[in-house]
């Protein structure tokens, strides 16, 4: 039977070249002569965008190219693992990021131009995922605030104006809900817990806690944290969750429990609710179903006080560069270039985040003007759900008081799981 | 069922037993339409929502039909994961992955099952077994460094690591079938003079061929649709598989359901077709260990 034989040795050769493709594929990486750096970018949303940007960067010079992998926070830590990271990283500044500038395995970028622009006002937001002592380890390129999206028409409508403090916000809510308006849309189903974490849960914390003093000392009490300690999540939170509560229990959609993310966003598109608690990033999903919807943003007022007012940011981008790899100088060229007034602000006008440079010329989008006077003034806090290490499902707890459990006990739970991630890391 | 009733339906018709319609299992019909239900309506949202508008998309209503038909979900996502490229990555480590899993699996097979009696093949088979209770999770962190340090960090890698995986499970089905096939034919072609070499190829390998079809219809399944071992073993992106590339579809913060399915239903295609045209064999291959064995 030759025809077998033929054809097995036509299959092992076939095997043959597909492990030699494969071989030899890692080798011819860079054959134009351009030193090439691998630039790693988290935000999908912002992909086209980033594109543009890396493509009109390689047509402006002849010594440098840009490669762009958009394959996620996972695959840069798997290349932290291997040896090989990114040359140069964009990624949203987060717990999973903190390990890299903790561990030191970024490099001080302290003596670059960009470093100098950077708003003050910012460091110690971004000091709150870590320090690696003696260095700037990463430098925030986008910042974005979130607070309540309204729907100015309907506001308009009951004759209501952007409450300041607690009782002008439930005097509205019920005034609403008189009126047969759903006051605020809940987002609670299952897989959407984050919507309860970043919206409810970190805007009633963030609006009566003083977020960065509470988790110093979160940080410096450690294995002690509980019922005892200076601070706690039960003593500080139980307050704020109540309120929240409050607002759950009697000023939302009843079919919330089974809503998710997108519904919210159609609803608000439809007008069939005054409020939702998500970021800007919401805006565009809104906009798909209703690009001309006229809708602003208010902080939650939490206490009686206008002057306790602040907006809930996060480092949506920041830029680091890894020690491990092989083109610094390149790699820091590229850095300067994102940080170029027209490229970093043309960036976040595109997102609706606020540019974290001092010569920035900020967008003026109307949906997002009204966080600004708080941003300026740096009335802004960093939320607990994100402050909290990942391994605190924190997002599920805010889910479950949402749906029914006992504040108190779920937040000393939390307690009693900040305290066992200490001790285990100790 | 329906291989068995040939036999002996012949002397059944011989002595005359009126042979009645068979009754309809209301019940079971039931069960089974459900059961269709649930793969049926994912497929039909999954096409009709690839060819929706980005605004028709997003609206609530997942069970409607486009209005009007849109292609721009297969256009971006063809743009967005360049597809061609993804595509042609993930058909070289899936035929990479088939080819050396059939291959392997059959070797060790036969030479597990010959040398039965030999303390080391019998061993070497357990050994083999073995790798089944191991997840690609628990090795995964050691497999990342090893992959890099050896310049694997490649498809060459996944393609290996993959057939590596693959091969307990085949070698497990390749033992069973070959202790089915009888070893006088072996011997008929011993004394022909065949050597072992021409004995596997010319004899045992075409005889393997309805497992062989289905050892690399599950090795198939298993290398296009993988995603964490592409996603953690691949370093550059740009060589990177269909499925880690379709990821970028899935954030938080924004639903594009008419790209992301379209980019589904285009990864979806090969497997189906070839499912289509292979279903046959699979069946063929199940029934046959099933009786013989």
């Amino acid at each position: 039977m030759p025809l077998t034989r033929r054809r097995a040795a036509r299959i092992t050769a076939a095997v043959l070249t597909v492990a030699a493709i494969g071989l030899s594929a890692a080798g011819c990486g860079s054959m134009s002569g351009k030193e090439t750096i691998r630039f790693a970018f988290s935000k999908r949303e912002a992909i086209p965008f980033m594109n543009d940007v890396v493509a009109t960067y390689n047509k402006s010079q002849n010594k440098v190219e840009v490669i762009m992998d958009t394959s996620g926070v996972d695959v840069t830590s798997a290349s932290f693992v291997r040896g090989n990271p990114p040359d140069i990283a964009l990624a949203n500044h987060n717990m999973e990021v903190s390990r890299f500038v903790e561990r030191c395995t970024l490099t001080d970028l302290a003596d670059t131009s960009a470093a100098q622009r950077i708003n003050p006002d910012l460091t110690p937001l971004v000091d709150q995922y870590g320090v690696c002592e003696g260095r700037t380890s990463a430098l925030p390129y986008s910042v974005m605030s979130a607070s309540v999206i309204y729907n100015k028409q309907i506001f308009a409508d009951h004759q209501i104006t952007v409450p300041q403090t607690w009782s002008d916000l439930l005097a509205a809510a019920d005034k609403l809900k008189a009126a047969g308006v759903t006051p605020f849309y809940g987002t609670f189903a299952g897989t959407d817990a984050w919507t309860i974490g970043q919206g409810w849960f970190d805007y009633s914390a963030g609006g009566m806690v003083d977020m960065k003093e509470f988790f110093e000392t979160l940080h410096e009490e450690g294995v002690n944290v509980g019922p005892h300690s200076r601070q706690s999540f039960q003593k500080d939170f139980l307050e704020p969750m109540n309120r929240m509560l409050q607002l759950t229990d009697n000023y939302v959609n009843a079919d919330a429990a089974s809503r998710t993310y997108a519904d919210g966003n159609l609803a608000m598109a439809q007008g069939k609710a005054a409020m939702l608690l998500q970021g800007p990033w919401a805006f565009s999903e809104i906009a798909k179903t209703a690009p001309n919807l006229e809708l602003g943003t208010f902080p939650l007022p939490m206490t009686e006080d206008p002057g306790d007012l602040r907006v809930r940011v996060n480092m949506d981008l920041a830029a680091w560069i890894p020690e491990r790899g092989h083109h610094h100088q390149a790699a820091r060229d590229f850095l300067e270039y994102l940080y170029q007034p027209e490229v970093i602000d043309a960036y976040n006008a595109s997102q609706l985040g606020f540019t974290p440079t001092t010569d920035a010329k900020q967008n003026d989008d109307p949906r997002v003007a009204g966080m600004k006077p708080y941003y300026d003034a740096g009335q802004m806090y960093q939320g607990p759900s994100v402050l909290v290490h990942k391994s605190i499902p924190v997002f599920n707890y805010a889910q479950a008081m949402v749906l029914g459990a006992d504040p108190q006990a779920t937040l000393a739970t939390i307690d009693a799981d900040w305290a066992r991630l200490a001790f285990r890391q100790a | 069922m329906a291989a068995t009733t040939p036999t002996p339906a012949a002397p059944a018709a011989r002595q005359k037993i009126r042979i009645t319609p068979e009754r309809v299992n209301w019940s079971a019909t039931i069960i089974l339409i459900l059961c269709a239900f649930t793969v049926l309506l994912p497929l039909y949202v999954t096409i009709s929502m690839a060819f929706k508008s980005g605004t028709q998309a997003v609206d609530g209503n997942a069970f409607s039909l486009p209005n009007p038909i849109s292609i721009e979900g297969f256009v971006e996502a063809w743009n967005l994961t360049n597809f061609p490229v993804g595509a042609g990555v993930s058909a070289l480590v899936t035929a990479g992955t088939v080819a050396g899993t059939i291959f392997l699996a059959a070797f060790a097979s036969y030479a597990i099952v010959r040398n039965w009696d030999h303390k080391f093949f019998r061993y070497s088979f357990f050994y083999l077994l073995a790798a089944m209770f191991i997840p690609f999770p628990v090795v995964a962190l050691p497999q990342i460094q090893l992959t890099g340090l050896v310049g694997l960090a490649n498809p060459g890698g996944v393609i290996l690591l993959a057939t590596m995986f693959q091969l307990s499970f085949s070698v497990l089905l390749f033992t069973a079938f070959l202790r089915s096939i009888p070893y006088e034919l072996e011997e008929s072609a011993r004394i022909d003079g065949a050597s072992t070499w021409q004995t596997f190829w010319k004899l045992i390998f075409p005889l393997l061929a309805p497992m062989s079809a289905t050892v690399g219809i599950f090795a198939f399944l298993y290398a296009w649709n993988d995603f964490m071992m592409p996603s953690l073993i691949i370093a550059d992106a740009q060589l990177q598989t269909l499925p880690v590339r379709q990821n970028i579809f899935q954030t938080q913060f924004s639903n594009n359901y008419h790209v992301s399915f379209a980019s589904y239903l285009m990864a979806m295609s090969p497997a189906i077709i070839a499912y289509l045209f292979t279903q046959r064999w699979v069946m063929e291959g199940v029934t046959q260990g099933a009786v013989k064995g």
